[in-house]
């Protein structure tokens, strides 16, 4: 039975699907064979990397884990109607103090890989405490200051991991391997990248769906995203309620980029890829910012990856297809979904 | 000490300052008239490659200008499309144009310019040449900074007084005052809201665009991938340091661009006898701008109906 909610949900499946036949077919591939390559991208065909071959799975396993995660990330400030444009920056954050924490020696075994992560996580919600802070105290927009964050992140760490924190055995701007005892094992041993990340990021989303939609707390901060006077008046603590979201929100931003250190690259180096923490605002959109879509929308966003890069792979056809279709997904999400409630225009 | 800061220091700073320049013009146009606009950057590289595009074809940088603005206006009607008609969030219209023109300058430049040329980036184009200023190189401000720049250089540097004059001056600055502080009221009294925007949008794609076709046209000669590298959000940072007034936000733009020719001149050289790091002059414009926004520099007023 088709509802009238299904209508708009549909179109965009059907923009989606134009805007990639249209780039397909203006790169001159035909179009038949490029979709069934884009499929088995998306769905796990293995294929030949420059490592060899590789399971298609794991690349969007991996892509999926740090998806969750950002897109939970920017989907728990959304929520307290704070737009953290900034979980880039947390990510990378996050991620060069999860190299520190995973080369210190003295830290117990058993507990290396959980502090990494936890130092992660921290360096993330610390990286979102200044935006937010300006934002309460001194109603600077989040957009702003978080875009700014995200570029002195960027400076800072590359700057850290020159001059500081840089493995003394080389030359290259990257930290040591971190310590056996805080990797992350991989989901298979077919896999390269994809860990047990995934677990975590899984844990992530049933405990923030529990978080926001079954506590006190995730009442009070979804009300203040909802209609912050509103909220004020009921006697919820908005600003408190935004402080806590927004850090919440780094941690998120944070953990991705430990998981991405301890699970996959074992690293800090120049040139880190902090992107994810860009594609999870298309990803939180996408869900709706409900915790519960976020599994369907972060592999939406990794299959359409991970299919471009097969099909470029395959036949040569730019990857960038990806990008463009994820941005015509959001224009088509902003439009029909974020439309703000007002009378005039 | 005196071979750092010469005469080529302030030609290196104003040239690195004239994107950022119209950029933030750009985004203060927008702005003015309460349309957020964080899709600057994505005007900038889409209008780099309509321009590297338009030169590589017809060998006429007046043509690869014309291109860029014409792709640059072409984004900018998306934004004011999303936002004005179907009130899409400010932001999101902005990511997703980021973002488009990221995918679309990378795919139609492997598909349009790489088969025929080199990965890397586009072979060279015909650019804009310099221009010779008469009796006014004589002058001593202006023979260090004007002296052998293009012309889109002194346009940027004309550019923030002419606004300042239109929007102080005239009819068309006082109603745009009015609808970027309270476009309902605006509206009450008779004021074209919707067509004001319509224009300040456009506007904004029209100068970021010309940044791009600037990188293209004067500065370098070539596209390259995501050529525009954050210049665009450098600009925004200008346009808030400045406090969305012209002189304010060009001259934060020129401030940040005399970081970048410093930081280029200085390659790790010591300044008064202090190592700076390149990151940390990198990041001086971003770490300023958060300054300013604590509110240590004096209150932050942006216009009031910003977003709405």
């Amino acid at each position: 039975m088709l509802t009238t909610r299904m209508v708009p949900a549909l179109l965009g499946a059907l923009m989606v699907l134009a805007a990639l036949t249209l780039l397909i077919a203006a790169a001159g591939k035909p179009l038949g064979e490029s979709f069934q390559i884009i499929l088995q991208g998306a769905t796990g065909y293995p294929r030949t990397d420059t490592f060899g071959p590789v399971d298609a799975w794991d690349a969007v396993l991996h892509d999926m884990t740090l998806l969750l995660l950002t897109g939970l990330s920017v989907a728990v400030a959304l929520q307290a109607g704070l737009f953290n444009i900034g979980a880039a920056g947390q990510l990378l954050v996050g991620a060069l103090a999860a190299a520190w924490a995973g080369t210190l020696s003295g830290v117990p075994e058993r507990l290396h890989l959980p502090f990494a992560l936890f130092v992660g996580a921290l360096a993330g919600a610390l990286w979102a405490f200044v935006p937010v802070w300006l934002k309460v105290r001194r109603g600077a927009h989040e957009v702003i200051s978080t875009i700014m964050f995200n570029y002195i992140a960027l400076y800072l760490t590359h700057w850290l991991v020159t001059e500081y924190l840089k493995d003394p055995t080389g030359d290259a701007p990257q930290t040591a391997v971190i310590a056996e005892a805080a990797k992350l094992p991989l989901l298979s041993q077919d896999f390269l990248s994809a860990s047990w990340g995934l677990g975590i990021a899984v844990l992530a989303v049933l405990g923030l769906w529990l978080t926001l939609y079954r506590t006190v707390w995730g009442y009070e901060t979804r009300a203040t995203g909802a209609n912050r006077d509103a909220a004020e008046s009921a006697g919820a603590p908005i600003a408190r309620r935004m402080i806590e979201a927004m850090l919440l929100s780094g941690a998120l931003a944070g953990l991705a980029g430990a998981i991405e250190v301890c699970g996959t690259q074992y690293r800090f180096f120049e040139g880190f890829p902090g992107e994810y923490g860009f594609d999870g605002i298309a990803v939180a959109l996408l869900a709706g910012n409900h915790p519960a879509l976020m599994p369907v929308s972060a592999w939406l966003m990794s299959a359409l990856r991970s299919g471009a890069y097969h099909l470029h792979a395959e036949t040569g056809a730019p990857k960038e297809i990806a990008v463009v279709v994820q941005a015509v997904l959001i224009l088509y999400v902003a439009a029909v979904y974020l439309r703000k409630r007002r009378m005039e225009g | 000490m005196g071979d750092i800061f010469d005469a080529q220091l302030f030609g290196t700073a104003i040239r690195q300052a004239t994107p950022l320049i119209l950029a933030a013009l750009g985004g203060l146009m927008s702005e003015r008239v309460g349309v957020v606009n964080i899709g600057l950057e994505g005007k900038i590289l889409m209008g780099a490659f309509a321009a590297a595009l338009g030169a590589l074809l017809t060998g006429s940088p007046w043509v690869g200008l014309a291109c860029a603005i014409l792709a640059g206006l072409a984004l900018a009607l998306i934004h004011a499309v999303a936002t004005q008609e179907l009130h899409a969030d400010h932001i999101v219209s902005g990511v997703a144009i980021n973002l488009l023109a990221l995918g679309l300058s990378t795919y139609l430049f492997r598909q349009i310019i790489v088969p025929r040329e080199e990965a890397g980036g586009s072979s060279v184009v015909t650019m804009f040449g310099t221009v010779g200023l008469g009796g006014l190189a004589e002058w001593p401000v202006l023979n260090v900074l004007l002296k052998d720049q293009s012309w889109l250089t002194l346009f940027a540097v004309a550019l923030p007084f002419v606004l300042l004059v239109l929007l102080t001056r005239t009819r068309w600055g006082l109603r745009v005052y009015a609808v970027g502080n309270d476009s309902l009221k605006a509206r009450t009294m008779g004021v074209p809201v919707k067509r004001l925007r319509y224009l300040g949008v456009l506007w904004s794609g029209v100068f970021a665009s010309m940044a791009g076709a600037f990188l293209v046209l004067a500065a370098t000669g070539q596209f390259r991938e995501n050529m525009s590298a954050g210049r665009g959000f450098i600009a925004l940072a200008a346009l808030i340091f400045g406090r969305w007034h012209p002189l304010g936000a060009a001259g934060a733009a020129f401030g940040f661009g005399f970081f970048e020719a410093l930081q280029m001149r200085l390659q790790g050289q010591p300044l008064f006898g202090v190592q700076l790091p390149t990151d940390l002059l990198l990041m001086l414009p971003y770490l300023l701008t958060v300054v300013a926004l604590m509110g240590l520099l004096g209150k932050m007023r942006p216009p009031s109906d910003l977003g709405n």
